[in-house]
């Protein structure tokens, strides 16, 4: 369990004296969120035989933005990838330890993994939108979860648009095809089909890695932006970007989590030595 | 084209320091006004909003060290914290300052005051830090160079000072402690004028990325002044 970030924001706040000038947080609290949204206890993922992840226990915080950092092949996409059951796919993929999703076991033999997916929405980091109108690929989510009405999709289109900053690029081409956008412009679509149908928490995984620097900025400006109205989750190779967007930070190294840390704490005074290490570039 | 949040933050961090420099500024004058008027009770709050000021300038570093640590910052929002950093630490000297002021009081009153004329020389300094800090909101350079300027005129009040008392004190008639204490006073008004002058130098780099301190021309005012 790291350290709450309420701690860090208001370690000197109960001394009156500085309650004249307003000192700004790095961090903002987040109204009603840091409660744990995914809970893993001695969670561990293996490909066959070998164990990609090995007995994480962690709280995520809801509300909150949690990147995730580490080296390639370090376990922080299958992470990831196993909070909305996306390694399903992926023969010979299995679990052991508990992951549990506002109270409810992930890998239960009850839970309704299309039902998990809708709540867990999740972004590449390729944009891959379909070959479809702009419309058709927003609505596509809703439809297939029984949504008929045309002025209700028109709705449901106009406010994700709108949560992702694209509504007011696209709004007078809602018609035309989505490969048509640029790389960052099909990426926010993709973050747009995902708020579509509702999800409580947004998996990213390297959503920035094939954008350009404005594009980037764009993705990251909408992720502090969708903070506070959900769970977000990042897995980036870009360690600046972790410190820039996140609340709280995950720094995994073989497949175990090393240190769970508030992104301040993390970044100025990490507990581990191989954090350090790892965020300083003292690669070994 | 609206802010993006982390310029957001950068200006809520600027927003701090002008507050902050409201409260210096405040303590300062008090700081003056309180020997003028011996106000002990002032002295005591000068004292209590000095722990206040200390406080504000080790959050606002936290912050901009944070800030550094996070968001690495590049060109002018790099060059922005960095003054910030700077410009606190200033502050946070001249809030020393008018503690040390304070410190003079049972020596002084108002007779002194007048007689040395720190109402005005505590003025002219007062005005180069307001002016140099509203430089560094406008990033206005222009101003900047003309608090830089503004030094000599306080240098000349000091030294006006200076040559007062140890005229007193060879006269032999004149109580030395009190000159101490009138050196003192001169001397810390005159020293928040060179932390004016500081940050002004400071908000040239923030507006042009050339620092500025130590060329040629400041050495040859100082060997001048010595001289004089």
């Amino acid at each position: 369990m790291p350290m709450t970030l309420e701690a860090t924001e208001t370690k000197k706040s109960k001394d009156s004296s500085v309650r004249d000038i307003y000192l700004p947080p790095e961090r903002k609290k987040v109204s009603g969120g840091g409660t744990a949204h995914v809970s893993a206890k001695n969670f561990s993922i293996y490909y066959g035989e070998f164990e990609a992840v090995k007995k994480v226990s962690a709280d995520i915080m809801s509300k909150y933005v949690t990147a995730i950092i580490g080296p390639s092949g370090c376990g922080k996409s299958t992470f990831l990838r196993s909070i909305n059951r996306m390694n399903d796919l992926i023969p010979n993929c299995h679990t052991t330890g508990a992951l549990m999703f506002d109270g409810e076991d992930v890998y239960g033999k009850f839970t309704d993994e299309v039902l998990l997916r809708k709540k867990i929405g999740m972004v590449f980091q390729k944009p891959n939108p379909f070959p479809k109108s702009i419309f058709d690929n927003i609505a596509y989510g809703p439809r297939l979860h029984g949504v008929k009405d045309r002025k209700t999709l028109e709705g449901i289109v106009e406010k994700s648009l709108r949560k992702a900053a694209l509504w007011d690029e696209v709004c007078d081409r809602l018609d035309k095809n989505a490969l048509g956008l640029s790389g960052g412009q099909q990426q926010r679509l993709c973050v747009a089909r995902t708020l579509a149908v509702e999800p409580e928490i947004l998996l990213l995984d390297e959503p920035t890695s094939a954008l350009d620097p404005k594009a980037t900025a764009k993705i990251e400006d909408l992720i502090q932006e969708l903070r506070g109205s959900y769970t977000i989750m990042i897995v980036t190779h870009n360690m600046q970007q972790a410190s820039r967007v996140s609340d709280y930070t995950m720094f995994f190294y073989e497949g175990v989590l090393i240190e769970h840390a508030p992104t301040a704490q993390l970044f100025t005074r990490p507990k581990d030595q191989m954090t350090e290490d790892y965020i300083t570039g003292r690669f070994s | 084209m609206s802010e993006r949040p982390v310029h957001e933050h950068l200006k809520e961090l600027s927003d701090v320091l002008v507050q902050l420099s409201d409260k210096v500024l405040q303590n300062f004058n008090d700081s003056l006004q309180a020997v003028t008027t011996q106000d002990s009770q002032l002295a005591r709050r000068i004292r209590m909003i000095d722990d206040e000021i200390d406080l504000i300038e080790v959050r606002l570093e936290e912050q901009c060290l944070a800030f550094l640590a996070l968001q690495q910052p590049v060109a002018r929002d790099l060059r922005t914290v960095v003054t910030i950093v700077k410009i606190n630490d200033d502050l946070e000297r001249i809030g020393d300052l008018a503690v040390h002021i304070i410190e003079r009081m049972p020596e002084l009153g108002k007779e002194v005051m007048e007689k040395y004329g720190f109402e005005k020389m505590g003025s002219v300094s007062t005005s180069m830090v307001r002016r140099a800090i509203d430089a560094f909101v406008t990033r206005d350079k222009p101003l900047a160079i003309q608090v830089c300027d503004t030094d000599e005129e306080v240098d000349t009040m000091h030294r006006f000072v200076f040559k007062k008392v140890a005229d007193a004190m060879k006269s032999g008639t004149s109580n030395t402690e009190q000159l101490l204490a009138v050196l003192s006073v001169s001397r810390y008004i005159e020293r928040m004028a060179d932390h004016a002058t500081r940050i002004a130098r400071e908000v040239i780099y923030l507006v042009t990325g050339e620092i500025v301190r130590h060329n040629e021309d400041t050495f040859e005012k100082l060997i001048q002044s010595l001289k004089d």
